[in-house]
C-alpha cells in the first residue's frame, strides 16, 4: 500500500543520484513558470528556485555569491508573504538532500514558510532523506519540529500515515523521540497500532523512565486497542507534549495574517481563499488553523473510497443521524469546536478517542498561547485569542462539561495570573471546572484565589463571587442529573468518566462553599460592606440555601456571620430584602428536610448545629427589625447598656426596627407623610401602634419587598390587633 | 548601613508612601505614573534600583508604609539584586508590608528553578507574590491598582483592617511544581 501513495520516483531515488529524482518537481515547475512568465517577467524569486532545483551536488557553498544571492532572494519572500508549495518542495528537497553539505542546510529549514499549504509528497521525501541518515542529528531534529510546527498545512496526511513505520523507527533515536512521538500521536489511527509498536513503547519506557510524550502515545495507543495496552495510564497526564518552539511560529502567524488580509491574488498557486470562507468550520481565526480540510477530503475521495465519512462533509443533522457510524474525525481536533454538528456527534457518540484527542489538542493550544508564549504576550488580549476562547466557552455550554485539558491549564494559569488578562473569559472557564475533590480544592483553588482576591479591586472580587457561583450551581446540577437514585453512598457517573461518592460530592461543596464563605465575610470587611459587592454575595448564598430542595442534596450551610450582619445593616433596602428571602428559603429548606426525616425515618446529614445556628439568626432579625429588642444579652453583637446610654441615642432598642433601620427610613417617612398629610412635624413612633403598623407592612410590600413579606409571613404570626409576635422554629 | 524602618517616622494625614525597587528601572516608571493618579490618598511613589537608600535624602524621606520588589523572571540578576536589598530593611517590615511584583512569569524562555527560586523567597517571608503583565497598559493599570489596594492597608487608611491582617489572607504558600504533578496524576 505504501508503494502506491509515494511518487513513483521514489525508488529511483538515492542520496547521489538527486537529478532524476528531481524530475517531477522540476516539471511542474517548469509548468508553473511558463504559465507566469506569461504574465510578467521572471523575477528574482523564479530564478533562485530554479537555481535550487538545478544546481549540482559538491557545487562549493564558500564563496559562491550566486548561492548567496538566491537564498536572501528566496528567504525574503518567505518572511515576506510565504513560500508557494512549489517553492516549499524544491526547497526541501535542496535541504534534505544536502547538495551542498549542511551549512545552508539548516538556514533554508528555518526559512521554510509555507504561503498556503505545504504539499505531502515533499514531506515524504523529505522523510526518505532522513531515511538515508546523512543528516546531522540536530538537523534531524529541526525537521521534526518543522513537520511539527507546519502538520495543519500539509494538504493530505493519509501518504505521511502511509510511511508511519518509518517514522515509528526513529522513536529509538533518543535526541528525536519526544518530537518524533508528538508526531505519532498527530498521525496515530487505529489500524496503525500494532502489537510490536506497543512493545517497542514499552521497551523505551523502561529504558527513559515515564516520559510525557511515551506515556501521551501509549494512552492513545490504548484508547484505539485496549486490549494491547494493558499498562494502567492515568487519563489525566499532565497536559501535552511540550511545546517546540521553532523559530517558525511567530513568523508564519504574520505571514498568514497578512495573507488572510489582503486576499491572495497575486500568488499564483495559492489555494484559493474563496473555498475557506464557504467552509463551515473555519470560525477560529488564527488561532488554529482547520482550514484545509477541503484539501483532504477531495484527495481521499480520488485516492480511495473507504467506508468513512469525513466529518466536514457531513452538511445536516439528518446526514449525520445517518452516518453517524461511519463518521471519521479530522486530523485537526480543534475545527471540532467550531461546528455545532461536530459538537452533536461528540455529545451524543462520547467516543473517547476523541475526546482525548480534543483535549491534546485544547491543552497544547492554551499552553502554547497564554502559558508559555514565547514573545511576553505582545499578542494578549487580541480579538483572536478572545474569539477562540468564546468559541471554547460556548462549546463547553453546548456540552454542558467542561473540558480536562482545560482545567489543567486554569491550575496553571491562575498561579501567574495578573487578575485583569483576559478576565471575562478566564472567570468564565473557571465556572465550568469540574467537580474537583474536597482534598484539591484548597491547593489548587483556594490558594491562588485568595490571593488574588484579596488584593484586587472590587469589581474582581465580584466577578470571582460569580464566577464561582455558576462553579456551585453547575456542580449541583451535575449532581442532580447524573446522581444514581438508591442509597446514600453511590457513586455518580458523568461521561467524563469521573467517580465520586456521594459523601465526597457533598464535602467538596460544603469545602467550596465555605471558602466562598470566607472570601465574602473578609471581603465585605475589607470594602466596607461595598453593596455591589453584598449583592453578589447575596446571588451566591441564593444559590447556596436551596440547595436542599432545589437540587435535591441533603445539605444545608448556613449563612456565615460576616455576611449575615452585614446584609442585615445594610443601608439599602434591597439588600435586606434579599436576606429576608434568603431566611425564608432557608427556613423552607429546613422544614422540607425535617419533615422528610419524620417521614422516611432516615437520618440526615443535616446537623443539629446547622439548625440551631438558623434559629439564633431567626431571633436576632425578628428581635431587630420586628420587636425592637437589639443589643440583647447572648446576641452575636452585645454592646454593654452602660455604652448604648453613653450614646445617647433615644430608643437605642429599636434603632433597627422596620420604621428606623436607615434601609426603610426614608419609607416611614414617606408612608407617615402619606398616613397624616396635613403634620408638620414627623413622629415615626406613632406608625408603632397596631393598626397602623400593620398598614406600614401592608405599605412595604406593595413597595416590591417581596422577600421581606415572605420571610415576615412565614416567621411571624402577626395579628393585627396585637404587636406581640412569636417566631416559629422549624 | 543603616536599616529601613517601617514605624521610625510619623505618618502624614491620608497619605501613603510607596517605595518601588526595580534594578532595571523599567516598569517601576510606568507603575509610578499610574498609582500617583490615585484620589482617595495622596500616593507618593519613591523609586530605588536596590536598597539600601542613600543616607543624605534620610531627612527628606518619609515614612515608607510599603516596600514593592519588582523581579523580572528573565533575568537573573533582576532576583539576585532583589535578595540582596532584602537585608536591609528592618524586621518590622515584613509584617505585612514587603510585597513582591513578578513579571514575565509566562514567558517560555523563564526556567522554572528561577520561578521556582522567587516562590520560596516570597513564602519564606510570608509575603504576597503577585504577577504583572508589563507589556500591556491594561495589564500595567491593573497591577497598579493592585498595589494601591496593598497600599491603602498598609498605610492605614483603611478601616478595620491591618497590613499583617491583609498579608496573612495574601501571602504566597509554596506549592511546588512537582506537587502539582502529582496532584494532576493522582487528582
Amino acid at each position: 500500500m505504501a508503494a502506491t501513495l509515494i511518487p513513483p520516483d521514489f525508488d529511483s531515488s538515492s542520496s547521489t543520484d538527486s537529478s532524476s529524482s528531481n524530475r517531477g518537481i522540476t516539471r511542474s515547475l517548469r509548468v508553473a513558470e511558463i504559465a507566469r512568465r506569461k504574465t510578467k517577467a521572471e523575477d528574482p524569486i523564479v530564478a533562485a528556485l530554479k537555481y535550487f532545483s538545478k544546481v549540482q551536488a559538491g557545487t562549493p557553498v564558500q564563496g559562491n555569491e550566486e548561492l548567496e544571492r538566491n537564498l536572501v532572494s528566496v528567504e525574503t519572500v518567505a518572511y515576506s508573504k510565504g513560500l508557494s508549495p512549489e517553492a516549499i518542495s524544491v526547497m526541501l528537497e535542496f535541504a534534505m538532500s544536502l547538495r551542498m553539505g549542511t551549512s545552508p542546510c539548516a538556514r533554508v529549514l528555518k526559512f521554510l514558510l509555507p504561503s498556503t499549504v505545504v504539499p505531502h509528497q515533499a514531506v515524504v521525501r523529505a522523510v526518505v532523506w532522513l531515511c538515508v541518515g546523512k543528516l546531522p542529528i540536530t538537523t534531524q531534529v529541526l525537521f521534526i519540529k518543522w513537520v511539527l510546527t507546519v502538520f495543519d498545512m500539509i494538504d493530505a496526511k493519509d501518504n505521511l500515515r502511509a510511511i508511519y513505520g518509518f517514522i515509528f523507527s526513529f522513536v529509538t533515536e533518543e535526541n528525536l523521540c519526544p518530537y518524533i512521538c508528538h508526531l505519532l500521536y498527530l498521525l496515530t489511527r487505529k489500524e496503525c497500532v500494532r502489537l510490536f509498536r506497543v512493545r517497542k513503547l514499552l521497551e523505551l519506557q523502561s529504558k527513559l523512565g515515564k516520559q510525557p510524550f511515551l506515556l501521551h502515545l501509549l494512552s492513545l495507543y490504548k484508547v484505539f486497542c485496549p486490549e494491547l495496552v494493558t499498562l494502567s495510564l492515568n487519563s489525566r497526564i499532565r497536559a501535552g507534549f511540550k511545546n517546540h518552539h521553532g523559530p517558525w511560529k511567530l513568523a508564519l502567524n504574520a505571514i498568514q495574517k497578512r495573507n488572510f488580509v489582503q486576499v491572495s491574488s497575486d500568488l499564483p498557486l495559492a489555494l484559493q481563499t474563496k473555498e475557506k470562507a464557504g467552509l463551515r468550520k473555519r470560525k477560529l481565526g488564527q488561532m488554529d488553523l482547520p482550514v484545509l480540510n477541503v484539501v483532504v477530503q477531495s484527495q481521499k475521495q480520488t485516492s480511495y473510497n473507504k467506508m468513512v465519512v469525513p466529518l466536514a462533509h457531513i452538511q445536516s443533522f439528518v446526514q449525520l443521524l445517518e452516518n453517524l457510524h461511519l463518521i471519521e474525525l479530522p486530523a485537526q481536533m480543534g475545527s471540532l469546536l467550531g461546528s455545532g454538528l461536530a459538537l452533536h456527534y461528540l455529545d451524543c457518540v462520547q467516543d473517547e478517542s476523541a475526546f482525548l484527542r480534543l483535549n491534546f489538542w485544547l491543552g497544547h493550544a492554551l499552553n502554547e498561547e497564554f502559558l508559555f508564549c514565547g514573545h511576553g504576550g505582545a499578542s494578549q488580549g487580541s480579538d483572536e485569542v478572545v474569539r477562540f476562547l468564546e468559541r471554547l466557552l460556548s462549546t463547553q455550554h453546548f456540552l454542558q462539561e467542561g473540558f480536562s485539558s482545560v482545567e489543567a491549564f486554569l491550575y496553571k494559569f491562575l498561579n501567574v495570573w495578573d487578575g485583569s488578562l483576559l478576565r471575562p473569559q478566564i472567570l468564565g472557564l473557571l465556572s465550568n471546572i469540574p467537580v474537583v475533590p474536597s482534598s484539591c480544592i484548597n491547593r489548587l483553588l483556594s490558594e491562588p484565589l485568595m490571593q488574588l482576591f484579596f488584593t484586587s479591586t472590587v469589581f474582581f472580587k465580584c466577578g470571582l463571587i460569580e464566577s464561582l457561583n455558576g462553579m456551585l450551581a453547575k456542580w449541583l446540577t451535575w449532581h442532580s442529573v447524573y446522581a444514581l437514585e438508591d442509597g446514600l453512598d453511590v457513586s455518580l457517573d458523568s461521561p467524563t468518566s469521573m467517580h465520586m461518592s456521594r459523601s465526597g460530592f457533598m464535602q467538596s461543596v460544603v469545602e467550596l462553599v465555605r471558602f466562598v464563605g470566607r472570601l465574602a465575610s473578609l471581603g465585605l470587611q475589607l470594602e466596607g460592606c461595598h453593596s455591589l459587592l453584598l449583592s453578589f454575595v447575596l446571588d451566591f448564598y441564593d444559590t447556596v440555601c436551596d440547595i436542599f430542595q432545589k437540587y435535591g442534596l441533603p445539605l444545608v450551610v448556613m449563612i456565615p456571620a460576616g455576611v449575615f450582619y452585614p446584609a442585615l445593616f445594610a443601608f439599602d433596602p434591597v439588600s435586606v430584602d434579599r436576606l429576608a428571602q434568603i431566611m425564608y428559603r432557608y427556613k423552607m429548606n429546613l422544614t422540607s428536610a425535617k419533615k422528610q426525616e419524620k417521614l422516611t425515618g432516615q437520618a440526615f446529614h443535616i446537623s443539629r448545629q446547622t439548625y440551631r445556628e438558623f434559629n439564633h439568626y431567626l431571633v436576632f432579625m425578628v428581635n431587630c427589625l420586628w420587636n425592637s429588642k437589639i443589643f440583647q444579652p447572648g446576641d452575636d453583637i452585645e454592646l454593654s447598656e452602660e455604652l448604648l446610654l453613653r450614646s445617647r441615642v433615644p430608643q437605642y432598642w429599636a434603632s433597627f426596627n422596620l420604621i428606623h433601620h436607615p434601609a426603610f427610613h426614608c419609607y416611614a417617612i414617606d408612608f407617615h407623610h402619606k398616613c397624616w398629610p396635613e403634620r408638620r412635624d414627623v413622629d415615626l413612633n406613632s406608625i408603632q401602634n397596631s393598626k397602623t403598623w400593620g398598614w406600614y407592612l401592608e405599605y412595604l410590600f406593595t413597595q416590591g419587598f417581596d422577600g421581606l413579606q415572605q420571610f415576615i409571613q412565614s416567621s411571624i404570626s402577626f395579628h393585627p390587633s396585637t404587636t406581640d409576635s412569636q417566631d416559629h422554629r422549624p | 548601613m543603616s536599616l529601613l524602618r517601617p514605624l521610625s517616622k510619623l505618618p502624614d494625614l491620608n497619605a501613603a508612601n510607596v517605595l518601588l525597587v526595580e534594578n532595571e528601572e523599567h516598569f517601576q516608571q510606568k507603575l509610578a505614573d499610574v498609582m500617583v493618579n490615585e484620589k482617595s490618598v495622596i500616593v507618593q511613589v519613591r523609586l530605588a534600583k536596590s536598597l539600601p537608600l542613600p543616607m543624605k535624602q534620610e531627612k527628606s524621606r518619609p515614612r515608607i508604609d510599603l516596600v514593592v520588589f519588582i523581579v523580572n523572571l528573565m533575568s537573573e540578576l533582576s532576583l539576585h539584586s532583589a535578595e540582596a536589598s532584602l537585608k536591609h530593611l528592618a524586621p518590622g517590615y515584613f509584617l505585612g508590608k514587603v510585597c513582591f511584583m513578578v513579571t514575565n512569569a509566562r514567558n517560555a524562555s523563564v526556567p522554572a528553578e528561577r520561578m521556582e527560586a522567587v516562590r520560596k523567597l516570597a513564602s519564606a517571608l510570608n509575603c504576597p507574590l503577585l504577577f504583572a503583565e508589563d507589556q500591556t497598559p491594561d495589564g500595567v493599570t491593573n497591577a497598579a491598582e493592585r498595589l494601591l489596594v496593598i497600599l491603602r492597608v498598609a498605610a492605614g487608611c483603611v478601616p478595620m483592617t491591618t497590613a499583617l491582617f491583609l498579608s496573612n489572607l495574601t501571602r504566597c504558600t509554596i506549592s511546588t511544581e512537582a506537587e502539582q504533578q502529582n496532584s494532576d496524576y493522582d487528582a
